[in-house]
């Protein structure tokens, strides 16, 4: 303590437990007089609250005097001091309730808004299952914080100011034996809450441990039983409960110590004076009165400061919870979705001299390409060889390293997303779909669309007949991402949900993987002639589309050749890999 | 079993139900002997010396009245030596506490975990992901505050009363009947506005299941979201939610508030009421200062106790929700593929036999009639539209899930009365959907071969013609991969797919469209390198790819859940069916 630095730091330590209380009042917005009026009640009845301890041992003076008239004034007085304290007090509860629960609101909001704005890089460096802990637990460990703070915390801190005020009135001694198990108090919550910091991380850590073992073994659970290693997953997650009992054993015997320590300190404050007073009345043969006020003053004191202990874990959990929230609002990795969105550009594609970087590596450099509305074109290349990384470039899913992209001639930087994104529609390839109808499905860009479209979609997409056998139609629920769905057909209603908007370039990332060459020739031909004047990119390893563009490129080596067009014969590029005859090999 | 949120929730409370599993609960933590045993000391010597200590005041107290130095300083240090016990026992009670609840908790979550992995495969269609994750982790996590803090309290709290009641009534029976008179006051209140409690409390935890649904949904479907911008009303939607819960809260608190408010202003009048029926007891000589002084005291030690039970009595609601939850899950039928009778199997050495297999997904049949012989060492291909059973045909021989009529039989055996474990490592499967753990790409592999080393799976990715796929990662195959691979390209997740199941070195593959997304000269090395690899294994391969037929002896196709083809690839070739139809579009014009 006689270092100056290390005090400084002690006194920021235990400021830092309110910190959670800080950083949520931000969220009030025009509400915080509500924070500030709670907390200057909370000081009414913190006083009313610590003057019944004093009326009852006025009363008991009077008893002992054998005066009735002033107990009968005393016994009313209480009454009416505990109908203001329990007047104010409502206000307490509710404000502190209120103030928290509109922290949680407004937090949880800006978490969503925030998630909405976060770039597709974004999502790649998180885990769902964290997203979802962080706008839910850890907005949670804040909000209650904020509440025991200006309820519990807060009154309590009040409470022990009006205890050396009210002590100090009935005899200073008091006040001083009171005064002395402050620091007491204080030292021993600093380095209970020290000890305890690393278990809770820990303990974090285990239960973000179990949540991910959980997600991947529920989701994954074919594999699992594919592989027969249900035992030794088993044993895993044992494993990972067994580490976080542990470690809250570990705290529980930190608690067992620390926590009970501060009533203990409380009541050997309370003997002291206790010894003291009586002592003290017992020589000037004085009234009972203030001897019992002041230790009912202390046993009324017990439970709030040893409810103490608890806050700083409840300071700790908010705190923790907070620095991961922060991830999540923090400006980086943001896209503007905002911006006028009513205009679709032209289906005239231009990329200038693009690169596309991830980490160090460069998946393509110094790419060129002109690709005039209305045409369809093939994006060949081998696996890993970047072409989804290509064409995600294209709604502005990832932004080049270096160069232009141009739609309709103008650099679609320069466009604003919603703008960008009505223009082009791009199938990934993996599909999620939302687990509503397959209705909720196709309409996820515009819930306004006419069944018409909807139906033309599906018919367009192949998927109609499908539906229409299906007894609900259109209503049929498809689970969670599609799993009742086959393969083929989720990727064929994904197809739907991006045609339905008519955007003017579609963009198919090996989109009909799984649907059977027939069917995909079927809807590649639809796209073709009911959605004449749309650009088509797809990609695909497949000869029959091949065949179908009017161009094919392919991506190799970093860089995009053209290897087929409309003009050349197709005899020039089977000798490359993207043609493969391995049936007529068999056929001998 | 996913009914909805809140028709369990008045399923738990309405009925015994709740009563039942809070038994069942009692008894899993007894279970734990010691913990309990330790635990219920504590918290009993704990209350019996919480109790006592007012006693000790009062006695002191009288002990300053009466001038009496030995008393006061006897009383005293009794009063400080009761509250040395509490601290002991507390310290106890909190160890041990912790220790039966996080006992309870890790049981639960391990047996909850445990079968997970053992229910059919049907379970996963018919429960959501988020669903059993939360009620494993989140559900189990509230039954802590309640098992740690809020059990022992009401053990401490009844002791408390209990023992309070009897030294009050031993001191002065008058006077404990004046101090118990705002018993029914308080009880009758906080009975009366039980049920509104409740139904606000109901609605708390409702809408906040909302947003943590709506918040999942939307996470995991954060791709389709932002391709079509339909991030403003995914955000409306949300807010609505939000807004429902803040107000259903709100609407809580209020109540709540009052109630305390109102508990205070009861807890004055019986202290009021303890003091001017006190000062006529002393007049009538029946009790000394002293202990009016500890009637006080145990007037006010009585409030916590009860307003502590009627806050536990929403943990208890929620408490019991979650834990029938997890009892669900627990107790969900296991698949029957382990029973004990089944017979185990060794090897493969006959043959695969569909008899007259259908299926159905509820209602809607996807395999009708299906007869199929497929005898060891025998590669078969199949193929047929999308929707048109292939996954499921696959599925029904990887014993997913059973057949709905018919039967399987593998070396003469039926499938359903084969134990799955033995059985399933026979096979290697590629499933149409890549799935990964997190880690590397090697620790991939790990998990499911633990006894693998670095260099035996780089040998297996040279040897199959995978490595090159990994090549132009940063790290090779020590690349991070991401959540469930998605930092890797779609070909590369299902080159791991295959990795997987090559080192298995199983007696049956099979293989559903593994390379649907591998570039054909990378499918090429792969295929080539497989000739000797599938030498006297049986081959079961889905593809749309006739590049890998050269790979199979004989071609069945299905069309809407029936077979309608079978034969080899030139026959079918030359018949008129489904088959050669593909085959054309392949590689003809498309005419
Ligand atoms: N879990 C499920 N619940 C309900 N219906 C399902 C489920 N899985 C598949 N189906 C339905 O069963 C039928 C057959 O599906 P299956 O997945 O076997 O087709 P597939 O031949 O593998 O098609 P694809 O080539 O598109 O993968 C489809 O109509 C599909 O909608
Ligand atoms: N989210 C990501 N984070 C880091 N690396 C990635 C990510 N997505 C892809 N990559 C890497 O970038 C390279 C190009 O991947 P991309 O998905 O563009 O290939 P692709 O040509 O579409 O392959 P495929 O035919 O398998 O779909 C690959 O090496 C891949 O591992
Ligand atoms: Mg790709
Ligand atoms: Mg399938």
């Amino acid at each position: 303590m006689n270092n100056p630095i290390n005090l400084r730091r002690r006194i920021h330590n235990i400021i830092a437990v309110l910190y959670p209380l800080y950083f949520g009042s931000k969220y009030l917005k025009g509400k915080r007089w509500v924070l500030y009026s709670v907390i200057s009640i909370s000081i009414i009845t913190s006083a009313t609250r610590l003057l019944i301890p004093v009326l009852i041992g006025d009363a008991v003076s009077s008893i002992q005097s054998l005066n009735f008239a002033t107990l009968e004034y005393f016994a009313i007085l209480i009454l009416i001091v505990s109908a203001v304290s329990g007047f104010f007090q409502f206000f307490v509860n509710y404000g502190s309730q209120y103030i928290s629960q509109l922290y949680a609101y407004g937090m949880r909001k800006n978490i969503f808004d925030h998630l909405m704005k976060k770039k597709f890089l974004f999502f790649e460096t998180q885990t769902s299952g964290d997203l979802l802990s962080r706008s839910t637990m850890d907005v949670d460990a804040t909000r209650n914080f904020i509440m025991n703070t200006t309820n519990q915390l807060l009154p309590t801190l009040f409470m022990i100011l009006f205890s050396v005020v009210f002590l100090f009135i009935l005899d200073p001694i008091y006040s001083l034996i009171f005064i002395v198990t402050v620091p007491a108090l204080i030292l021993t919550g600093v380095v209970f809450q020290r000890k305890q910091r690393l278990h809770w991380r820990k303990i974090r850590t285990y239960y973000g441990d179990m949540n991910e073992e959980l997600q991947e073994n529920i989701v994954g659970n074919r594999v699992v039983r594919g592989f027969s290693i249900e035992d030794e997953e088993i044993k895993k997650f044992s494993s990972t409960t067994n580490s976080y009992f542990d470690e809250y054993m570990d705290v529980a015997r930190l608690r067992g110590f620390y926590n009970n320590l501060m009533p203990l300190t409380i009541s050997i404050a309370a003997t002291a004076i206790l010894l003291y007073g009586g002592y003290t009345s017992i020589i000037n043969a004085s009234q009972v009165g203030n001897l019992v006020a002041a230790v009912n003053i202390f046993s009324i004191m017990t439970f709030p400061i040893s409810f103490l202990g608890r806050l700083i874990v409840f300071s700790e959990n908010a705190r923790a919870g907070i620095q991961r929230i922060n991830v999540v609002l923090s400006d980086e990795m943001q896209e503007d979705i905002q911006g006028p969105n009513r205009t679709k550009h032209s289906g005239d594609l231009e990329i200038k001299n693009v690169s596309f970087q991830r980490g160090k590596r460069y998946i393509f450099r110094g790419v060129n390409l002109k690709i005039p509305q209305g045409e369809i074109v093939c994006i060949t290349g081998k696996t890993a060889s970047g072409k989804s990384s290509f064409v995600n470039l294209i709604p502005r899913f990832y932004e080049p390293t270096s160069g232009i992209i141009s739609i309709g001639g103008r650099d679609i930087s320069q466009i604003s997303l919603s703008e960008l994104r009505r223009t082009v529609a791009l199938v990934p390839q993996e599909i999620t779909l939302l687990s509503g109808t397959i209705m909720d499905n196709i309409t996820l860009s515009d819930t306004t669309l006419s069944t018409e479209a909807v139906v033309k979609a599906a018919r367009i997409a192949d998927i109609g007949d499908f539906v229409d056998s299906l007894p609900e139609k259109y209503n049929t629920r498809v689970g969670e991402r599609g799993i009742t769905l086959s393969g083929g057909q989720r990727q064929r209603v994904a197809i739907a949900r991006a045609i339905v908007a008519e955007p003017k370039i579609l963009i198919l990332d090996d989109a009909t993987s799984s649907v059977d060459p027939e069917t995909e020739l079927e809807i590649l031909k639809k796209v073709k002639e009911e959605m004449s004047g749309t650009t088509v990119l797809i990609v695909t390893h497949r000869d029959s589309a091949i065949k179908f563009a009017d161009r094919v490129l392919r991506l190799q080596n970093g860089s995009v050749e053209e290897i087929f067009d409309i003009t050349s014969d197709l005899k020039g590029i089977t000798d490359g890999y993207t043609f493969n005859n391995g049936g007529d090999s068999n056929a001998a | 079993m996913p009914r909805s949120y809140e028709e369990e929730e008045e399923d738990v409370l309405k009925s015994e139900k709740g009563a039942k599993v809070f038994r069942r609960l009692v008894r899993q933590i007894l279970s734990h002997r010691r913990d309990s045993a330790y635990l219920i000391i504590a918290v009993v010597v704990t209350a019996i010396a919480g109790t006592l200590y007012p006693l000790a005041l009062g006695l002191a107290i009288n002990g300053v009245i009466n001038r009496n130095f030995t008393d006061l300083y006897i009383f005293g240090s009794a009063f400080l030596g009761f509250y040395i016990i509490q601290f002991f026992s507390n310290r106890i009670r909190t160890i041990s506490s912790t220790g039966v609840a996080q006992k309870t908790i890790k049981e639960l979550r391990d047996r909850a975990f445990e079968n997970v992995q053992r229910v059919p495969v049907s379970f996963f269609g018919k429960v959501k992901t988020g669903y059993l994750i939360s009620r494993i982790t989140n559900d189990a996590e509230t039954l802590s505050e309640f098992l740690t803090f809020q059990i022992p309290q009401v053990v401490s709290g009844i002791s408390t009363v209990i023992v309070s009641i009897s030294i009050m009534f031993y001191l002065d029976f008058n006077l404990t009947l004046y101090a118990l008179i705002v018993i029914p006051l308080l009880s009758g209140f906080t009975v009366s506005i039980q049920r509104m409690v409740r139904r606000n409390y109901l609605r708390t935890r409702r809408t906040i299941a909302a947003i943590t649904g709506n918040l999942a949904e939307n996470i995991s479907g954060i791709r389709a979201i932002k391709s079509f911008n339909v991030e403003d009303r995914m955000a409306t939607r949300f807010d609505g939610l939000n807004n429902d819960n803040f107000e259903a809260n709100l609407k809580a608190a209020r109540l709540s508030s009052i109630y305390g408010a109102i508990i205070r202003v009861i807890e004055a009048t019986g202290i009021a009421i303890v003091l001017i029926a006190g000062a006529q007891q002393l007049l009538a000589g029946a009790i000394s200062v002293g202990i009016l002084v500890s009637f006080v005291v145990y007037v006010q030690e009585f409030f916590d106790p009860v307003t502590q039970l009627s806050q536990l009595y929403n943990s208890y609601q929620s408490s019991m929700v979650g834990i029938t939850r997890i009892y669900g899950i627990i107790d969900s039928t296991p698949d029957e593929g382990a029973k004990a009778g089944n017979k185990k199997v060794e090897s493969f050495s006959g043959s695969i036999k569909f008899n007259n297999v259908s299926f159905y997904y509820g209602d809607s049949p996807a395999l009708k009639d299906i007869n199929i012989e497929i005898k060891k060492g025998e590669k078969i291909g199949i193929v047929g539209h999308t929707g048109a059973g292939k996954t499921t045909f696959s599925n029904l021989l990887l014993k997913f899930y059973n057949p709905t009529s018919g039967s399987i039989f593998i070396d003469g055996v039926d499938l359903k009365t084969i134990d799955t474990n033995t059985y399933r490592h026979l096979i290697a499967p590629v499933l149409q959907e890549p799935f990964m753990f997190r880690g590397s790409i090697i620790e991939n592999i790990k998990t499911f071969f633990p006894e693998a080393t670095d260099e035996m799976i780089i040998d297996k990715a040279k040897q199959f013609g995978l490595y090159p796929l990994f090549e132009n990662l940063e790290s090779g195959l020590n690349s991070e991969i991401g959540e469930m691979g998605r930092n890797l390209s779609e070909g590369q997740r299902q080159a791991i797919s295959i990795l997987r199941a090559f080192i298995r070195d199983p007696e049956i593959l099979i293989m559903d469209e593994p390379t649907s997304q591998i570039d054909p000269y990378s499918e090429k090395l792969i295929i080539s390198s497989l000739n000797s690899f599938l030498k006297g294994k049986t081959l079961i391969l889905i593809t749309h790819r006739f590049s890998m037929i050269s790979l199979v002896d004989r071609v069945i196709s299905f069309e809407n859940g029936e077979k309608v083809e079978e034969g080899t690839f030139s026959e079918l070739l030359n018949s008129n069916g489904v088959f050669r139809k593909m085959y054309n579009i392949q590689y003809n014009t498309g005419a």
